[in-house]
């Protein structure tokens, strides 16, 4: 970590003195970390965090100027990394502030609906992926049988089959536990 | 556009760098924008006439050591906020110094005038406009400030708002000292403080939306 920390500095200074060589060489070698830094805190989204990594870079680009030579420049950095994905999520209008959340946590209907999702989650994870890919589309988000066959590229008997196998597996497996 | 692409055309321009570069931005835009509330005065309330003659006395030194000393602290702070890990504010009280010193002399002052005099000591002349026009003359500088901005990187948007709004009307205070005939430190206290809160206030509300970047 030190050495990271000793060797960007040293490549951010010969940037802000006009080394162009070693300002591509500190942007290049940010990028890995960059991503690295916003997949840890937003998943699944890559074209959020390449965005984010982009916007960071125009940002450490445009705004050298800000970093101070005698603290770390990891530390501004990331905070040049944090301010961009807050931006970024504002601007994208994902992020709720807090209280709004409370509104969608409130009560016992919430953790009850969670927890039967856990559990059909693990039931489901039991089955033959198709069996469970088909159960979930026309049982759980409420697809046609017709548009689940389209969805999946099959004919509709074998949606039909594959459901009703999957339901029959399911309800054998659920009376074992309760006896 | 592809990332390596981006770093390609972001490094040919690459221009030294200079280590203050901060401070000097923000120098530049505080002079341009004090020059512009400087001639905004020339053209339409004129400079007092007597500014010579007051310039030899004690209040107008007051008054500008007042502005000027908060003007200075008030900069110390937008500087810490134009960066990014900005931290803890460092020299938050020094705003304190430049109010109690004049609180202290504003006392002194009513000790020796009867008190049958205090409520025109305190209104001025001016007071009615006196709040309004350093506020108007902050706007300019304020502009200039958000010029400096523009290569800066604030990330407490609020405080850095409020930080550029309190350093411009506290920099158009010291301007408007080239105008104003008033004496009395309890009127500076008083009306001058209230229109640099008032350019504060606006800094705080509009920092949010115009130092985003």
């Amino acid at each position: 970590m030190q050495t990271t920390e000793e060797h960007l500095r040293a490549l951010m200074i010969d940037g802000l003195d006009g080394d162009a060589a070693a300002h591509a060489a500190l942007l290049r070698q940010l990028v890995p970390l960059l991503r690295g830094f916003y997949r840890r805190r937003v998943r699944g989204a890559d074209d959020d965090v390449e965005d984010m990594v982009q916007d960071t870079l125009i940002a450490v680009h445009t705004r050298r100027a800000t970093y101070d030579r005698t603290r770390a420049f990891t530390a501004w950095l990331y905070a040049v990394a944090r301010y961009k994905m807050i931006d970024h999520f504002r601007r994208v209008g994902r992020l709720r502030p807090i209280d709004d959340l409370e509104d969608y946590l409130v009560g016992d209907e919430f953790e009850a609906s969670s927890i039967a999702k856990l559990d059909i989650d693990d039931l489901l994870k039991q089955l033959p992926p198709k069996q469970a890919r088909m159960i979930r589309a026309t049982r759980l988000e409420g697809l046609s049988v017709a548009e689940a066959a389209s969805a999946e590229g099959v004919g509709e008997s074998d949606v039909k089959v594959s459901v009703h196998r999957g339901l029959k597996a399911l309800m054998t497996r659920v009376q074992g536990a309760i006896r | 556009m592809n990332t390596d692409d981006l770093i390609r055309q972001l490094s040919t321009d690459t221009r030294p760098v200079a280590r203050n570069s901060v401070g000097w931005r923000l120098a530049i835009g505080i002079v341009a924008g004090s020059i512009a509330s400087g001639l905004l005065i020339l053209a339409s309330i004129g400079v007092r006439p007597d500014l010579g003659a007051a310039m030899q006395g004690p209040s107008f030194w007051v008054k500008w050591g007042y502005t000027l000393s908060l003007s200075i602290a008030a900069l110390m702070m937008t500087a810490q906020l134009a960066r990014p890990d900005s931290g803890r504010l460092r020299g938050l009280w020094a705003l304190g110094i430049p109010v109690l010193l004049l609180a202290a002399v504003g006392l002194l002052e009513l000790a020796r005038t009867p008190s049958s005099q205090w409520l025109a000591m305190w209104l001025g002349h001016s007071w009615k406009s006196c709040p309004w026009l350093v506020l108007s003359l902050s706007a300019p500088i304020f502009a200039g400030l958000l010029w400096s901005f523009r290569r800066l990187a604030p990330t407490r948007l609020r405080a850095a708002g409020a930080a550029a709004g309190l350093s411009a009307g506290a920099f158009a205070a010291t301007v408007y000292c080239i105008h104003c005939p008033e004496v009395s430190a309890i009127f500076v206290l008083t009306w001058y403080s209230l229109g640099i809160l008032l350019a504060t206030l606006i800094g705080m509300l509009v920092g949010p939306r115009l130092l985003r970047w």
